[in-house]
């Protein structure tokens, strides 16, 4: 077992991965940039290493500091969370080159599932569903043209080395091909530095399904079900939940037996994520191979059981998988609701700042993976993920609710959050229903504005807090005032009698 | 005691009138309610309004009060376009103290006719004198406390006609 890992990331996840470490018996070191030099994650480190400026790129992108940080403090692992280099195969390389292991899967690993057009071909020799469309990637307008007349419109124009929505384009036409065509191509190369995009079918009214895997060196491969993430938010994830409430049994079978076959087709290994399109017909797609620990894995924690951080670890330091398929069960319901630091009120603008108070949500079924204090400045730099509130209970309808009145106990306030914004999705009819796809977003923009149904009741508090609030204050000096002396010193003079 | 907040771009306007243990609101003129059991403990403001509970996390700065009501965060801002001094808007039918105090003199007696802005009574705390105004011509009804006493926060020391 390693004796000491690097933790190559910041906030909330930062802190997820040191818990694991510790209750392994293993040492962490703690990265920083210098706006970050009080940030929670610090607190869990046993030791810890300043790497750059503030910019990510001086910092957490920073593969040669990261490696001199794990070099210097004689790490024999490097964890990197999620974003900054989690799937960044140069790093991956570095590790290795560094005779450092990297907790994720290896170098040329990274490379095949980043590459979408090359997992496509992968997956598709192992009879796993694709979306129908082109091969590989071209440059040829004639190419494009006759490859969305075989799909059908509408069709989608991607990113080979995309993500996040990066060179993605609809097209719902022949005349419009060309010039989408041109747009993807700019935004893939200022994106990714790599202009290869390729076309497929558009699926319509898609679910978004993904399902967590674990694989170990020694050939063993496990899934533990799925995730229902089709509420985004401009291709990015903000609510999760599983089980998903579209799926049924056979389904669900079936494409936990699909992501096994994907993964080991693609020789991977540690913890990924096989995400998937489910069409309105329930015709499941593969999408894509996401190589890291994800944002919502604590859903899959709640439903499973497991720990995936630790087997995680485990299975990078070359121990055997001790977990067998027909031991995962799916106990309960799960909701992941994504606290970030934004304004959805006013275009989804961020919100960075000093938080003035905050009172974190506690009770049954409750966790709260939290990267923030009170009184502390969410920095400009980075992500606006400021925590992650994960609900569980006996069933979906319950889990709903209790997320609605957890939501309603998760205090941040002097800066702009989007919790609100959460338990307005999370109490839409549609959302209740389990009736919803990856559009319900754009769907529901109007109904997810705010009502201020509170403000007159705001307003009282308000000027009660006004009020009252400095009479108070002027209670706690008299308070001070007139404290008591102790018995001891009422007592008087102390003596030592006896001899 | 009148209070002027700005919401999203909106001045609304909060009168806070203290009768006994019950605070009458009015806000912006219309809306009417009553408000009792006020407790105000270091951020948490707790009230019943129209016999519903409230528990709500705030915060005060110079400018701004966050609050945050069913996971619904509101900002208040300290209206800029009036430039009247607290304690000078009191438009109900009573005086009382902000604070816990000293009551160090009461310049008026019952039947007293007196005009608005006259000082109805001074309170002294944290070595602070703070004249407390008429909020209205009238007539003096009721003098609760002497001079020389120790008065309660939101104690009504003054009633008018």
């Amino acid at each position: 077992m390693f004796k000491k890992i690097l933790i190559a990331n910041r906030g909330e996840i930062a802190i997820r991965v040191a818990r694991a470490c510790k209750e392994l018996g293993i040492c962490t070191i703690g990265i920083y940039s210098t706006i970050d030099k009080k940030s929670l994650h610090l607190r869990f480190m046993d030791e810890i290493e300043w790497i750059g400026d503030s910019p990510p790129l001086s910092s957490y992108l920073n593969i040669d500091a990261i490696i001199k940080a794990a070099k210097q403090t004689k790490c024999d692992a490097i964890h990197p969370g999620y974003g900054f280099l989690a799937e960044n195969e140069l790093f991956a390389k570095a590790c290795e080159d560094n005779g450092i292991t990297f907790v994720g899967p290896n170098s040329n690993t990274l490379n095949l599932v980043a590459d979408k057009v090359a997992s496509r071909n992968t997956v598709k020799k192992v009879s796993v569903p694709i979306i129908p469309g082109m091969e590989m990637t071209c440059t040829d307008l004639n190419k494009f043209k006759q490859a969305a007349k075989e799909v059908g419109y509408p069709v989608m124009i991607k990113a080979s080395m995309g993500g996040g929505g990066k060179g993605m384009r609809v097209v719902h036409n022949e005349k419009d091909l060309g010039k989408s065509i041109a747009i993807s191509q700019r935004e893939a190369l200022s994106s990714f530095g790599d202009d290869s995009i390729y076309l497929e079918k558009y699926i319509e009214q898609p679910h978004h399904i993904e399902f967590q895997v674990l694989r170990d060196n020694h050939g063993n491969c496990i899934h533990l079900f799925e995730r229902e993430c089709s509420i985004q938010r401009r291709h990015q994830k903000i609510i999760e939940e599983t089980p998903s409430p579209v799926l049924n049994d056979k389904l669900r079978i079936e494409m936990g037996e699909a992501s096994k076959k994907v993964i080991e087709a693609s020789n991977y290994t540690t913890a990924g994520t096989v995400e998937f399109l489910l069409d309105k017909n329930k015709k499941f797609y593969f999408l894509e191979v996401n190589a890291r620990i994800q944002v919502e894995h604590p859903i899959t924690e709640m439903i499973t059981g497991i720990d995936l951080v630790r087997q995680q670890i485990l299975i990078a330091a070359g121990e055997k998988l001790s977990l067998r398929q027909e031991h995962i069960k799916q106990n309960g319901h799960a909701i992941e609701t994504r606290i970030y630091a934004e304004d959805p009120d006013n275009n989804f603008v961020p919100s960075p700042g000093k938080i003035l108070y905050l009172s974190e949500p506690q009770g049954p079924g409750i966790r709260v993976d939290s990267g923030i204090y009170q009184d502390w400045n969410v920095p400009p730099h980075y992500d606006p993920i400021l925590s992650k509130l994960i609900i569980w209970a006996e069933n979906r309808d319950l889990c709903i609710k209790r997320t609605t009145e957890t939501l309603k106990n998760y205090i941040i306030l002097g800066i702009k959050t989007n919790i609100g914004y959460l338990k307005r999705i999370i109490k839409s009819p549609s959302f209740c229903r389990g009736n919803y796809d990856t559009h319900f977003i754009d769907e529901h923009e109007e109904k997810l504005l705010p009502k201020q149904e509170k403000l007159d009741i705001a307003l009282i508090a308000g000027a009660l807090s006004k009020q009252v609030g400095f009479a108070k204050s002027a209670i706690n000096f008299q308070k001070v005032s007139t404290i008591k002396s102790t018995p001891w010193q009422e007592i008087g003079k102390w003596e030592i009698c006896g001899q | 005691m009148e209070y002027k907040f700005n919401f999203l771009e909106q001045v609304h306007k909060i009168n806070l009138e203290k009768t006994d243990d019950l605070f009458k609101v009015i806000i912006n003129d219309k809306q009417e309610y009553n408000i009792s059991d006020v407790e105000v403990e270091s951020n948490l403001i707790s009230f019943k309004a129209e016999d519903k509970i409230y528990n709500i996390y705030c915060y005060s700065d110079k400018d701004k009060t966050h609050l945050s009501i069913d996971g619904e965060n509101y900002i208040l801002e300290k209206d800029k376009t009036s430039k009247t001094k607290t304690g000078e808007q009191q438009k109900g039918n009573s005086v009382f103290s902000p604070m816990p105090g000293l009551l160090v003199k009461v310049p008026v007696s019952v039947g007293d006719e007196v005009k608005s802005g006259i000082t109805l009574a001074i309170v002294e705390a944290m070595k602070m004198q703070n004249e407390l105004p008429s909020p209205r011509d009238g007539i003096v009804k009721k003098i609760n406390g002497k001079e020389g006493e120790q008065v309660d926060a939101l104690q009504v020391i003054v009633e008018l006609e």
